[in-house]
């Protein structure tokens, strides 16, 4: 008993993660966002409410950056076709679409510099080992304050695209809960395993609402367990926090489609820079109007804690 | 800390220009700032192989440590009291329960030593657990009347008066019409109930007084008839510490590590229902686990990859008795009827299981095809010390103290008083056993992309096992090819590495398992996926604990009662008689007139077959649903004593009625006579099983945070061999086809997760001021589970059968309907369409019935959760588990006993109470 207070209390002074990288002081958001038909005239938007000056409009004429996220660790049965698919779909890409190349095993790690040139990033993923252990939920922050970072910096539309096979118990930090003494017979501890999956997904869903960089997921196995449930139910959540999405792939002839999908929604997505009205806020309530296609976007980004 | 950031600032503005001239040159302006911030970003971050070290370590290993502490809380303040408590007039026992303990993980660091950075990663976690709970209990134990002989009071289960014979008083009826069957009119010997039905106290066993002294006095009157008279209110302390602990470390891209280590210490207190020695409930018992894995990943390339895993584990139990001033455990007697017994089996062993297995696994990719290779060999080691009774173990039927022949006369518990032992066994175990077994595994898998949207996956795996051996060859089985000196007869004791038998009595068990799957997107879309498999498995033959096939070193001499009805096999007085034979002892009789372990010696393997079918379909709203079906079935099963009996006399002998309960002429009948049965230890594999189900899940998921998935099954289970009792016919197991006990044919659960959508970012309650702490952060987790009710297992009362059969089905009344209008505990089915079956002959329906059910059950669990943050990288988590949260109560089963025309069961049919209550778990999480 003695050990675990000592251990409390090195605990709580354990110091906090990284802090993200200081990109300034808010003065403006920018908010991705989608329209289901062309819209013939100008985006409006309000910010919580108020009218609020529209900067800048980007369309998908305009430049993209893509920052592809492979966190492949487990079974080559779906990594290889995803690899193929990527390949393929980033050919597909225009030329003003630049793709740098990440990888998630052991803490993000760049693999190529946003490029144009699509030979060397099918070469770079061909040869990419596959193994490790998964690392979405590790560095999918710091992905998140790269993307940031870069939005706030440049005049270009920037999406973050995570293709993963990540199951929950493949993760360094153990999110399953395991069973430590297994004579215990009445442990209703869990019953419910999906706790420590919920807490990190809340926290990171908390981080991300104020990144503004979309993120997009696709995952290559889908599992029906109740603590996978809970894991992909939580990339749809943060995803979606994020204005992006996330797909999961129930057979391996899906990969495909799916990656076309995800790159299509990045490639068709707009992007606005909304100025924000002064002072400090924890959130702001976005709603956006414009004359023909109805539009989808994000209608809340909170602050930078 | 302003000049580290300025610093930091200097660093990246002197790396963006400089990346600014490296760096490709974008054609366009905007897009090169984006990549000069992405340089310089991501160098500063740590993210690049030329980011500067001290940097990139820096960031990667400091503050990267999380964890959380959490303690969880049972109390009973906060349980309901359960249904079957409340029946019995009880209140809420005591329950303290504490589970507590803390994670961490990071990066590896020892200072000044090693800085694990981004390559070396570890997790551990403590837990412990301190329970005290009370276990509560409704038993039947004799009244204080019944102990000094009187049974004045004592009825059947028809409340009429249940008479006492005295065995002294037996003799040959005169007037006995030989070749009728046995019956009131008709006594083959005469014998006078006990004057008053009391029997004189000169006349009580000195033994059993003695050993009376030990059992407890009733202490409730639930009824009826004197029945469940004794409550028992007892605490247990329970208490359990371990730790999980695990390593990762990458020495390159290629080459990686890991480290697993579980270590848990626990004892299982076990709530006396007796406060004495002659306790006979559980054995308190100490557990030890301890676990080691490492593995190594190599990536040859991109497309190969070899993995290889060491796991070692050791799995180790102790029981530990209340022992007299001898230090002798408490001998074990048990009564043939609802009366609780006395002494506990196994109260002193020792058991260890020791695995280790190494596995090693290649996956690599050749045009469409992805083939994986696994090889994997494992040693199994069994250490055991199990002894089951070492004070002896002492059994009473009700024949000694019956009219002979005539049932519902004479009572286990009067034997007991008069002495009247109708078997005895005592376990003599000298020595420990060392069993040891080793399993081979050879399997190739392919998954072929055999055309877009149509992927095929075959396997086959060969697996080996070697049969189990004793490391110091004590072992021992009945040789069906070895000749008996007593009757020679064959079938005759043979030991391990003795007159030309080998270390095993098995062969090699070696098969290949083939399976076969593929996923068709329809049509080509994508929305739709059919899926199909078969695979087919065996499964060796397992090495259990204990001491089981060792007899000729580790014996366990018995004493039967040559006739129940008219001698005891001796008397407890008397005690048992001397052995006559040391142990060890190999010789070819050794076992006989005992129940002989038997080791299956052909070695066959039960085999499983399965075949599925589904289809899956995304419906929109992201809404999957799928519908599917499934069949299974397996063959050679392995079964225990109550399903398999070698040495089972035919039913054709139940012709002999009354002469079968003549132990000699019994023996006489049974294909082996010089054993008393076979103990064949959950191994002999003659079961068969079917399963045929269809089932349906619905699945939704938003990004809301709402997880949601029902699932429904139809399926029906047939079997020859579970039930409450055994299988009926050995010999016909086309007769015991028959649903399986356990079959529930309809199955609903409803499984959900939901963050609530109120607070913070969320659409309800967007608050950002102080009120976010107490709105946001609600989930709710919750399972639903509604079940139909199992197959009525209907027995008969009374077993006159001369120990020929062991589990006596019914007679079904033609022309009634079992089922009822409106079934209700007052009347669940129709007991007048089932009859007790004759004297000497089986009952005619099947072991489960094919359409009466038990009633329906439901369950309802939920976990409501609240989190708190605190920081962005702490936060304060609190959750209530609710098991059966709506406090629903379950009818238990139905009394499926059905008495004889004389002696009927008033309450066959009947539901006499329900179960289930709320249980509550409370926690707090610190989350670091």
């Amino acid at each position: 008993m003695r050990a675990a207070t000592l251990f409390a209390l090195f605990a709580a002074a354990a110091p906090a993660a990284n802090p993200p990288v200081k990109i300034g002081p808010r003065t403006a958001i920018r908010v991705p966002y989608w329209s289901d038909g062309s819209p013939a005239g100008p985006v409006s938007a309000k910010v919580n409410g108020q009218p609020a000056k529209v900067t800048r409009t980007l369309s998908p004429d305009d430049d993209l950056m893509m920052l592809l996220v492979l966190d492949l660790a487990g079974d080559l049965a779906q990594a290889d076709p995803a690899r193929e698919a990527v390949i393929a779909a980033a050919g597909k890409l225009p030329p003003n679409a630049y793709v740098g190349l990440l990888r998630a095993q052991d803490g993000l790690r760049v693999l190529s510099d946003p490029s144009p040139d699509r030979g060397p990033l099918a070469e770079t993923i061909r040869a990419l080992n596959i193994g490790g252990r998964a690392g979405l939920l590790d560095t999918v922050e710091t992905a998140a304050q790269l993307g940031d970072a870069v939005l706030a910096k440049s005049a270009v539309r920037v999406a973050i695209l995570y293709i993963t096979d990540s199951s929950i118990g493949n993760y360094r930090e153990d999110f399953t809960n395991p069973v430590v003494n297994s004579g215990d017979s009445r442990d209703m501890s869990r019953r419910f395993p999906e706790g420590l999956v919920k807490e990190k997904i809340s926290r990171l869903s908390a981080s991300l609402g104020s990144a503004e960089t979309p993120l997009f997921i696709v995952h290559l196995n889908y599992q029906s367990d109740r603590i996978s449930e809970a894991y992909q139910t939580g990339l749809l959540e943060i995803a979606t926090a994020s204005a992006g999405t996330a797909v999961f792939c129930r057979s391996v002839a899906e990969i495909p489609s799916a990656i076309d999908q995800a790159f299509a929604s990045i490639g068709s997505h707009r992007s606005l820079e909304i100025q924000l009205p002064p002072g400090k806020a924890r959130q702001w309530d976005v709603e956006l109007a414009g004359e023909g296609g109805a539009l989808r976007y994000r209608q809340r980004i909170s602050g930078r804690k | 800390m302003r000049s580290a950031r300025l610093s930091a600032a200097l660093a990246i503005w002197a790396f963006a220009a400089a990346a600014q001239q490296r760096s490709p040159v974008p054609t366009r302006t905007e897009l090169r700032k984006a990549v000069d911030e992405f340089l310089a970003q991501t160098r500063a971050m740590g993210l690049r192989a030329d980011s500067p070290a001290a940097e990139a370590k820096t960031r990667q290993t400091r503050g990267a440590w999380h964890g959380r502490l959490f303690h969880n809380v049972r109390n009973n303040f906060l349980d309901a009291v359960p249904h079957e408590i409340v029946q019995r007039g009880g209140t809420k026992g005591l329950l303290r329960r504490n589970q507590f303990g803390v994670n961490l993980t990071g990066p590896v660091i020892v200072p000044k030593l090693y800085d694990g950075g981004k390559n070396t990663y570890f997790s551990v976690t403590f837990e412990g657990m301190r329970e005290k709970v009370a276990r509560t209990n409704l038993r039947t134990i004799p009244t204080m009347g019944e102990r000094t002989g009187d049974w004045a009071h004592v009825v059947d289960a028809a409340g009429q008066q249940l008479p006492i014979y005295d065995p002294a008083s037996t003799a040959p009826n005169p007037a006995f019409r030989e070749g009728q069957p046995v019956n009131a009119a008709n006594l083959k010997f005469g014998r006078s109930p006990f004057p008053g039905n009391r029997i004189p106290a000169a006349r009580l066993d000195r033994t059993a007084q003695e050993t009376l002294t030990l059992y407890p006095a009733p202490n409730a009157n639930a009824g009826p008839f004197f029945r469940n008279n004794f409550f028992i209110l007892a605490p247990e302390i329970n208490r359990a510490d371990g730790i999980v602990a695990r390593v990762d470390h990458t020495a390159s891209d290629r080459h990686r590590f890991g480290v697993g280590l579980n270590y848990s210490n626990g004892s299982d207190g076990q709530a006396p229902w007796f406060p004495s020695i002659a306790n006979p409930g559980s054995v308190p018992r100490d557990r030890r686990g301890r676990r080691l894995t490492l593995e190594h990943v190599l990536t040859y390339s991109s497309r190969n990859i070899n993995t290889l895993t060491a796991d070692l584990a050791t799995d180790q139990s102790e029981n530990k008795p209340l022992l007299d001033s001898g230090g002798q455990p408490f001998p074990y007697y048990r009564f043939n009827s609802t009366y609780l017994g006395m002494g506990q089996s196994y109260p002193v062993s020792r058991n260890a299981r020791n695995t280790f297995t190494i596995t090693d696994g290649f996956t690599t990719r050749w045009k469409e095809h992805r083939p994986r290779a696994v090889i994997q060999m494992t040693r199994e080691q069994v250490n055991s010390f199990w002894p089951q009774y070492p004070t002896g173990s002492f059994r009473f039927g009700a024949p000694y103290t019956s009219l002979p022949g005539i049932v519902n006369t004479g009572h286990p518990f009067a034997s007991f008083l008069l002495g009247g032992v109708e078997v005895a066994e005592r376990s003599v175990v000298a020595s420990p056993s060392y069993f040891r077994r080793s399993r081979f595994l050879f399997g190739l898998r392919d998954q072929w992309d055999l055309r877009k949207g149509l992927t095929l996956s075959l396997a086959v795996n060969f697996d080996g096992a070697t049969p189990r051996v004793e490391k110091y060859d004590r072992q021992s089985t009945v040789a069906f090819n070895r000749i008996n000196p007593l009757n020679g007869r064959p079938g005759a004791l043979a030991a391990a590495g003795l007159d030309g038998f080998g270390r095993a009595f098995q062969p090699y068990q070696f098969k290949a398992e083939p399976s076969a799957s593929l996923a068709w997107n329809i049509l080509g879309k994508t929305q739709s996926v059919l899926r199909a498999g078969y695979s087919r498995s065996y499964t060796p033959t397992p090495v259990y604990l204990g001491q089981w096939g060792t007899q000729a070193f580790n014996g366990s001499p018995t004493w039967v009662s040559l006739n129940p009805q008219l001698q005891p096999a001796f008397t407890l007085a008397n005690g048992f008689p001397p052995l006559t034979r040391p142990f060890p002892d190999v010789r070819p009789d050794s076992a006989n007139f005992t129940v002989a372990d038997l080791i299956e010696p052909t070695g066959r393997q039960p085999t499983y077959q399965s075949m599925s079918l589904s289809v899956e379909h995304e419906a929109g709203f992201a809404t999957v649903v799928t519908a599917g079906f499934g069949h299974s079935e397996g063959r050679n099963m392995f079964l225990s004593n109550s399903g398999s009996n070698p040495n089972a006399i035919h039913l054709d002998s139940l012709a002999f009625r009354d002469r079968l309960n003549d132990e000699n002429f019994n023996r006489s009948l049974r294909p082996f006579p010089q054993y008393q049965k076979f103990d064949v230890y959950s191994s002999w594999p003659e079961g068969r099983y079917q399963r045929d189900a269809g089932y349906v899940r619905v699945e939704k998921r938003t990004s809301g945070g709402l997880s949601l998935s029902a699932y429904y099954e139809f399926s029906k289970q047939m079997d020859n061999y579970s039930g409450p009792g055994g299988v009926q016919d050995y010999f016909n197991r086309r007769n015991e086809w028959a649903l399986t006990a356990s079959n529930t044919p309809h199955r609903l659960s409803l499984s959900y997760m939901y963050e609530l959508p109120i607070g913070g970012s969320k659409t309800f309650f967007p608050v950002s001021d102080w009120r976010r702490f107490v709105v946001d952060g609600w989930s709710l987790s919750g399972q639903t589970t509604v079940t139909s009710g199992e197959p009525v297992a209907l027995r008969p009362q009374f077993n006159n059968t001369g120990g020929v059969v062991e589990a006596l089905t019914v007679n079904v009344v033609p022309g009634v309907d079992p089922h009822v209008a409106n079934p209700s505990p007052d009347q669940w089915f129709n007991p007048a369409a089932f009859a007790h079956p004759a004297d000497f002959s089986i009952g005619n329906a099947s072991r489960t019935h094919p359409t009466l059910r038990m009633p329906v059950n439901q369950n309802h669990d939920l976990s409501v959760n609240k989190r708190i943050p605190l920081s962005p990288e702490r936060s304060v988590e609190l959750s209530a588990v609710g098991l059966n949260f709506v406090h629903h109560a379950d009818w238990t089963e139905p009394d499926a006993v059905i008495g004889t025309a004389a002696a009927p069961n008033v309450n066959a049919g009947r539901i006499v109470g329900s179960r289930g209550g709320r249980v509550i778990q409370v926690g707090l999480r610190f989350n670091f």
